[in-house]
């Protein structure tokens, strides 16, 4: 007979879910009806019925060890069917959220960046360090001319500050990340089906199909939304490495912003801000629909939808208002761009957008685990 | 007076389209039936009064009415008169068979024929009425129960003797600190209502309180008990009509579940100490007097083990959530853990069950205790296994509370059998458990008898409150373990009968289920043998023994199921509208056509309670059963007396099957034991066959419950062809 596990719920951590948006959490009387209705769980062990008990118990320990919170799609069957109103889908979400900030690294940021109310402090720090930087070199005004950014932002100071927030952002999500895979990874007794790079391939494939979104049957709708804020991201991610290469290339290949908008570089950006903003909106009204069952979005996931859509008006305006040529609105416009890409890049180890690496690795060790599911 | 017999015969219904009303005009007249008479529609008004005419112009006194089932139209053919027989030509004949079919033509003309040697046979009943009897009610116990049926008696305007052996009243509810949530949004605790109770019944004038005082000795029966009660090392002697059994429960002992350290831990304690800790108003534990902001409450702690208590104790689920919410309440950093096999909140304690729930602080699982470990500090560590954690877990705890069960009181004490009866039969006719609530001067044993686990019911499935000692209802938590709303409504359930009873009792009529019969047995004592077989089989413990074991009966606590009458080989106890003669007669009589005309005959002997009940439904349903067949209601299966078979087989009748009501877990017989002591008295009729060189097989019994009316058809055939098989009666013609 093995051992018992000494069990010693953490009350405060049952207090946490619930103030974070799992209000419902202590009303599942696990009958497991939405462990049979998920079409993302993997048959053996399956979720959410234990996570529920396990966050009712305050179980800290198992949850943050646990893969499955990520394998979960927020499909929002399980909320759909629970006869209780227990929300497991809810519930999960939030525990997603606690999961993204006991990882963090280092800890405060996570504490920051996933509270929603300290969102203006979080804001408040580009917004502190651009008028520092721009004040202490002279460059707080509204330049003369034709309305090209770089006037009243080199590019170098961008680089400077983008470029090691993109540093130190990474160093900290792979810390993270690391930490997760060793909680994630340190039970595990069976040897692996896979290995971790086929695994991690196989994953990616699949997030490129979205297929493990087309399983969502209550909440088919968030597929659509997420596939276009997806591949907006990859855009704009190609874009900007891009231009980069555009700034560095000899004379006379060299281009400079603003770009034509004529040239392919330019079309891709244009498209993707159109995604972004398309898949966005998609999102937020995906959420505010009656689907005809209750549920609830937590602050945190309300929040980064906020700071994308605000991240795409903003990126959208800059580029209208710059060819109208009102350079007194343009600049001031684009610096507040440049504060919701300064949230977005610096901050993503702990926002919303961290879920990549997560879900990705808990994916990833799913499959290597063979508890993996066919999609 | 003269009996001059009326036979009406009504049309209405198909009867007149599917029947030779002529012929069955002709039967009757031959059987000497002075007045018969057919008409459209006996059940109108201008049938009755059809019927009245003729009592006022012809003198007609003893009516027999040929029309639907005697189970409707009762009151309609209220004549005023005692003798009125219902012959079913309806539900029994027309509905259930062919149309203008010789068969259903014979069934119907022998159920004349039947009903005429019955009406000739019947003589008219006069009711038992004692002289001046008891109409008080008295309850027995002080508790929650015990004060409610007082009150609500009293507040119906009886005299009521209330009888407490503790100084208090008040009972267990009286030692709890709150109680669970009776009202909506059922999530708030509520001051103990016992309280206002208490105060309701010590100030009512027609309550007479005895505390401190045990029941010596009840003699006598309904309308007529004599109890003798002890008080201050004095007795005293006081008449009551009718008794409530509220005598309660205790805690199930807890220093036998060994595995839970109750006894060697100081801080294992059951959940009724718990109420203890609570009303002192600190939760604090016994061992140090340290707060408890850590307690395991362990849920069926020997309840639902065979081991222990084999049943639900109903309650304890619910007053451990409310005792979680003592903890929870005084220590916000507090965690409560309930471990439980299923948690049993019905009713409207649900919502108690989701605000408890709700609560961060509680912790609840599934799982099986395993076993319970102190160290040096007192503290405690439960093992659990099995739980939905989905893992053997431990748990730190100050305190562990057992969620102990309730024990009747009438189970605390030695079982008895009847004489004759070993433990592990097939039947056992009841279990006296003698214990020191009641002390009824019966034959059978001072107590009501228990029915499972100790508790004095007498029919789980059909009649709350009924022990089986007519005038004594239990009520409250030594009936079945109950909460507080059910014991309310329990308790005034079981003052109503008791009212009833005492109410009935002095009109002389018997209580359920044969209320309003005024008949009652009769002894023709010069040939009794003291056989002493009435004085034990009978299931209510009616007949008293002197001690020449000449039975002493008492009619107010005869139900009227003539179980005797089925028991007495002397055949000495009669009815004056039943009795032995006269169901023999009607049997005798039956037309047994000769051998050659291939019409076997076959007498089913139908329970009045379900099987007969069950045979108009196949009526109603429009099913069709075997023509050969002639149904005779029996009061219960368990009058049956072994002279009929004997009667019917020399006359010729091929077969004999006796419908009575299920027995065995899920008995359903009225009289309690009436079905299967006629199967017991069947499996010695044997020997009259053998005697007659029959086949046993001839004689069958079968169970029949009301639902299951549709077999019934197929029960017929399936007896109807095993007899063929025996080939024709030989006996007939003879």
């Amino acid at each position: 007979m093995a051992e018992a596990k000494v069990i010693n719920p953490d009350l405060d951590f049952v207090k946490e879910i619930i103030n974070s948006g799992g209000e419902s959490l202590k009303k599942c009387f696990q009958c497991s009806t939405c462990t049979v209705v998920c079409n993302v769980t993997p048959e053996d062990r399956p979720f959410p019925r234990k996570e529920m008990i396990y966050a009712q118990w305050g179980l800290k320990d198992k949850l943050l060890n646990n893969p499955d919170i990520w394998l979960c799609h927020n499909c929002d069957d399980c909320t759909k069917y629970c006869p209780r109103g227990a929300k497991p889908g809810d519930v999960l979400a939030v525990m997603r959220k606690k999961s993204i900030e006991e990882n963090a690294v280092p800890g405060f940021m996570g504490k920051i960046v996933t509270e929603p109310k300290m969102t203006l402090a979080a804001l408040a720090i580009p917004f502190i360090l651009f008028l520092a930087v721009l004040g202490l070199t002279g460059h707080l005004g509204i330049p003369d001319g034709d309305i090209v950014y770089s006037k009243f932002f080199p590019i170098r100071y961008i680089e400077v500050i983008f470029i090691s927030a993109v540093i130190l952002a990474g160093i900290s999500y792979l810390s993270s990340l690391s930490r997760f895979w060793n909680n994630i990874s340190k039970g595990s007794s069976q040897p692996y089906s896979k290995g971790f790079f086929p695994a991690l391939i196989e994953t990616l494939v699949e997030f490129l199909k979205h297929s493990r979104f087309g399983k969502c049957e209550a909440n088919a709708g968030r597929k659509n939304g997420h596939l276009l804020v997806f591949y907006a991201f990859a855009g704009l991610a190609i874009t900007t490495i891009w231009i980069t290469i555009y700034y560095y290339l000899p004379e006379p290949y060299k281009k400079h912003s603003p770009i034509s908008l004529a040239d392919p570089m330019k079309w891709l950006a244009n498209i993707s801000a159109l995604a972004l903003l398309a898949g966005t909106l998609l999102i937020v009204f995906n959420r505010l629909k009656n689907k005809g069952y209750e549920y609830r979005n937590s602050s945190f996931d309300w929040t980064f939808a906020g700071m994308i859509l605000l991240l795409g008006v903003t990126g959208a305006l800059t580029e209208i208002i710059r060819l109208m040529g009102v350079s007194s609105i343009a600049y001031p416009m684009y610096f507040v761009h440049l504060l919701f890409v300064f949230y977005v890049i610096a901050y993503f180890p702990y926002s919303k957008l961290a879920h990549m690496g997560y879900r990705t690795l808990a994916i990833a060790y799913s499959k290597m685990a063979n508890r993996d599911i066919a999609v | 007076m003269e009996k001059k017999i009326g036979v009406y015969i009504c049309t209405d219904c198909e009867i007149g389209k599917a029947l030779d009303i002529e012929k069955l005009t002709k039967v009757a007249i031959e059987m000497k039936a002075p007045v018969v008479k057919s008409h459209p529609s006996l059940c109108q008004k201008e049938g009755v009064e059809f019927i009245k005419k003729d009592m006022a112009q012809e003198g007609v006194n003893a009516v027999i009415i040929a029309a639907c089932s005697p189970r409707v139209n009762y009151d309609v053919f209220e004549l005023g008169i005692p003798l009125v027989e219902r012959v079913n030509l309806r539900e029994g004949v027309v509905w259930s068979h062919p149309a203008n079919d010789e068969d259903t033509q014979m069934m119907a003309e022998d159920y004349i024929r039947m009903g005429l040697l019955k009406m000739q046979k019947m003589e008219a009943p006069e009711p038992y009425k004692v002289e001046e009897p008891s109409k008080n009610v008295l309850v027995v116990g002080g508790g929650l129960a015990g004060i409610t049926a007082a009150n609500e008696a009293a507040k119906a305007g009886y005299e009521v003797f209330l009888v407490e052996k503790n100084e208090a009243l008040g009972g267990w509810m009286s030692r709890i600190y709150k109680q669970a949530p009776t009202k909506a949004p059922y999530a708030e605790m509520e001051e103990p209502e016992i309280n206002n109770l208490i105060k309701e019944v010590q100030q009512n004038p027609k309550v007479k309180i005895y505390t401190s005082s045990l029941i010596e000795k009840i003699d006598g029966a309904p309308g007529l008990y004599d109890v003798t009660v002890k008080r201050n090392g004095g007795a005293e002697t006081f008449r009551v009509g009718a008794i409530v059994e509220a005598a309660g429960t205790v805690p199930y002992d807890a220093a036998k579940i060994t595995e839970f350290g109750f006894g060697k831990y100081p801080n294992v304690i059951t959940n009724y100490m718990m109420e203890a800790i609570a009303a002192k108003g600190t939760m604090v534990r016994p061992s140090d007097g340290k707060p408890v902001k850590s307690v395991a409450f362990i849920q069926c702690a020997g309840q639902r083990d065979e081991k222990h208590l084999p049943y639900c104790s109903a309650t304890c689920c619910v007053e451990s959530l409310k005792q979680a919410k003592y903890i929870r309440n005084q220590y916000p950093d507090s965690k409560v853990y309930i471990f439980y096999r299923d948690m049993r909140t019905p009713g409207h304690y649900e919502y108690f069950y989701k605000s408890m729930q709700n609560d961060a602080g509680v912790f609840l699982t599934k799982g099986d205790v395993k076993g319970i470990t102190e160290d040096e500090n007192k503290n405690l560590a439960v093992e659990v296994e099995n739980t939905l954690l989905g893992e053997k877990i431990q748990v730190n705890a100050d305190l562990v509370v057992l969620a102990t069960g309730m024990v009747p009181v009438s189970a605390l004490g030695e079982e008895i059998l009847p004489p004759g009866v070993k433990p592990g039969d097939e039947f056992i006719p009841y279990v006296m458990i003698e214990t020191d609530i009641l002390n009824l001067e019966y034959r059978q044993g001072g107590e009501a008898p228990a029915l499972i686990n100790g508790y004095p019911d007498s029919n789980f499935i059909c009649f709350p409150y009924e022990t089986r000692r007519t005038g004594v209802y239990a009520a409250g938590s030594v009936r079945a373990p109950m909460d507080i709303p059910s014991t309310v409504a329990d308790a005034t359930g079981a003052a109503l009968k008791a009212i009833q009873c005492v109410e009935l009792t002095s009109r002389g009529e018997a209580v359920h289920p044969r209320v309003g019969d005024i008949s009652y047995a009769e002894f023709f004592m010069q040939k009794c043998t003291q056989c002493k077989r009435c004085t034990e089989e009978c299931p209510f413990g009616a007949i008293n023994e002197d001690e020449k074991a000449n039975p002493l009966y008492n009619p107010t606590r005869c139900r009227r199921c003539a179980i005797c009458m089925g028991a007495c080989p002397e055949r000495i106890i009669s009815f004056k509208n039943y009795s032995v003669d006269m169901i023999g007669n009607m049997v005798k009589n039956i037309e047994v056509p000769e051998e050659e005309e291939e019409k076997p005959r076959v007498i089913v002997f139908a329970c009045e309670n379900d099987a007969y009940p069950a045979l108009d439904m196949v009526g109603l349903n429009r099913l069709q059963y075997n023509s050969f067949v002639r149904v005779v209601p029996l009061r219960c299966a368990g009058s049956m007396n072994l002279v009929w078979v004997a009667d019917a087989l020399s006359k010729g009748i091929d077969g004999i099957l006796i419908m009575g009501c299920q027995y065995g877990d899920d008995y359903q017989c009225h009289m309690a034991t009436g079905s299967y002591l006629a199967k017991i008295r069947l499996s010695k009729v044997a020997e009259t066959l053998d005697r007659l060189k029959l086949e046993s097989g001839r004689v069958q019994m079968e169970q029949v419950s009301i639902a299951e009316y549709y077999k019934i058809p197929k029960i017929l055939d399936e007896f109807i062809k095993k007899l063929e098989g025996f080939g024709p009666n030989p006996y007939k013609g003879f």
